[in-house]
């Protein structure tokens, strides 16, 4: 009985439940305020999104999507929108700081520390570590919201409206990472990959190992900048372009440059805006003003890693 | 040639985020037509839409049925939404100052020098097999003030407004790098890392025998790169913060 319980609230649907109930608690006072131009429109969206958080995993699939279509309808209208969260000044946070100085690190703090506390308690108990750190990240949100109230002795209203504050700077970027994942599956399913992979099998010439190496890395950054994920595009290249290519003709040790493929694929990811929870979402929980300024610092690094792959994985072909 | 339609959803997405049309309906368009030009149905024939034969067809998952579920499962990249309350609070009761205050009392923090730790931080978790986006949980609460403290010390400012604006819009830039610099490249120098199951799961796929260890020996190089290659980047933005700060 009591495991069952510890098992349900430890687990990820418990994290999405609750995060689907603070969507809705913002949603009631989005839907309450007047200074928000679009207040219907903005708190229906985000009421479907918290409804799919919390019955996702027992709604119909069919129905999730076309929630998710409602969604972008509503976006895509412009009825997203912002409005007023009665912001704190600047003063006002100097001398809260002067008050409580270093106890309002203890929240933020909890945040990592819960979240690794559950990695690691996941991992002693034999349990899927990456489970454990997104209950820890959902949990330990929680315990960070209980512990910053009782250190600032502020009303839970207060703490919600907060939060309402950084969604909806962020606004409908939000779900994108979630969309483009799906757009994935649909580019999985429409064969989009071995069309890319096909490509390169024509334009290369079969004997001339570096040019097989560039387009090897050449295509699984491309391909991952499409897909916005290294992990979608591994697949793709690997069966379609470094196995019959590189692999098989030349006898190379798979292991060693499979991995470089792969991470060649991270190059891209730090250039693509499709990668958006690595580069759009960040932008927008910074506030940035550029919606690309992460991609645009990224991009002198990126480019230089990828060809450094070009030239590590031809010399250790050569040297091994 | 039929089979070059296919790529309208690419073309779609270029264009529209370069006419800077709101990105969820570029993405649901580019999905949908995609899904469609390949031939896909609409929704699975199940239940009341198997009646309809142009909406679905025996056997065949619909597009709308694919968007629903891998929405669905992909909630988790969602879920810092729950962090958000927390953060918001603590900043409405001075953390970005206290953080600055902090960081502005340890004479060698320079904003690079902290990106490069972090960094460094970061590579030692993906070592330690832990996978966490750090965006939500160390770098908006933690790592982002500590930096403007940084430079409010580098610039001689006594508030963050005191420092341009270009300089942490910067920050921000450089915050967000070096979470992905280290998470990307480090994470594949531990065996139960996704990334490495990933290969070996392909690799056998394929018909090689392959080792996890083997693999996450070969990651070595590029890990170690990447830190070098990172390290410069932010030993010239420190120089260069430095240059600015006495031109002031």
């Amino acid at each position: 009985m009591i495991s069952s319980i510890a098992g349900a609230i430890f687990s990820l649907e418990f994290v999405y439940v609750l995060t689907g109930i603070v969507l809705w608690l913002f949603a009631a006072m989005t839907f309450r305020d007047r200074a928000n131009k679009r207040r219907r429109g903005s708190a229906s969206f985000w009421v479907i999104l918290g409804a799919i958080f919390i019955f996702g995993s027992v709604l119909p699939h069919w129905l999730t999507g076309v929630l998710v279509l409602v969604m972008a309808g509503i976006d895509g209208s412009g009825g997203v929108s912002r409005g007023h969260y009665h912001e704190s000044t600047k003063a006002e946070q100097a001398q809260h700081a002067k008050r409580l100085r270093n106890k309002i690190f203890i929240p933020v703090l909890l945040i990592p520390i819960v979240t690794f506390g559950f990695a690691i308690a996941f991992r002693l108990l034999k349990l899927d570590v990456n489970r454990g750190a997104l209950v820890g990240l959902g949990l330990g949100g929680v315990i960070a919201m209980i512990a910053c109230l009782w250190i600032t002795r502020e009303k839970s209203r207060v703490l919600i409206n907060e939060g309402r504050r950084l969604n909806e700077a962020m606004g409908a970027v939000n779900i994108l990472p979630q969309l483009l994942a799906s757009l994935g599956i649909i580019f999985t399913a429409a064969k989009v990959g071995d069309l890319i992979a096909s490509g390169i099998h024509k334009i290369i010439p079969a004997d001339s190992l570096f040019l097989l190496v560039m387009a090897n890395c050449l295509g699984m950054a491309l391909f991952t900048i499409v897909m916005g994920n290294s992990f979608a595009a591994f697949p793709v290249i690997a069966t379609g372009v470094l196995s019959p290519l590189i692999i098989q003709p030349f006898g190379v040790r798979p292991e060693m440059v499979a991995i470089i493929t792969l991470t060649a694929g991270s190059s891209g990811t730090l250039m693509t805006p499709m990668a958006a929870n690595f580069n759009i979402v960040p932008a927008a929980l910074l506030n940035m003003r550029d919606q690309y300024g992460v991609i645009r610092f990224q991009l002198p690094f990126a480019l230089t890693i990828w060809s450094l792959h070009v030239i590590l994985m031809w010399l250790m072909i050569k040297l091994f | 040639m039929a089979d070059l339609w296919k790529l309208i959803g690419i073309a779609i997405v270029i264009v529209g985020l370069a006419l800077r049309l709101r990105t969820t309906l570029v993405v649901v368009t580019a999905a949908l037509v995609t899904g469609l030009v390949a031939g896909l149905p609409l929704f699975s024939s199940e239940g009341f839409f198997q009646q309809f034969s142009y909406l679905a067809r025996p056997g065949q998952e619909g597009i709308i049925n694919m968007l629903g579920r891998a929405f669905a499962d992909n909630r988790l990249m969602t879920l810092f939404i729950i962090t958000l309350p927390a953060i918001g609070l603590a900043e409405r009761y001075g953390l970005q100052e206290q953080s600055a205050a902090v960081i502005r009392r340890i004479a060698a923090a320079t904003v690079g020098r902290l990106q490069i730790v972090y960094q460094l931080f970061r590579v030692l978790t993906g070592i330690l097999g832990i996978r966490l986006n750090g965006h939500p949980s160390f770098v908006r609460p933690l790592i982002f003030p500590m930096s403007v403290g940084a430079a409010e010390a580098t610039f001689g400012a006594a508030s963050a407004e005191e420092v341009p604006e270009e300089i942490v819009e910067n920050i921000k830039a450089a915050n967000a790098a070096s979470e992905n610099y280290g998470n990307f490249y480090g994470q594949n120098l531990s065996p139960v890392q996704p990334g490495i199951l990933l290969v070996f799961g392909v690799l056998n796929g394929l018909g090689y025998a392959a080792s996890v260890w083997s693999l996450v020996v070969y990651a070595i190089p590029i890990a170690s790169i990447s830190v070098i290659l990172a390290g410069i980047q932010f030993w010239l933005l420190d120089r260069r913060y430095r240059r600015k700060a006495e031109a002031r």
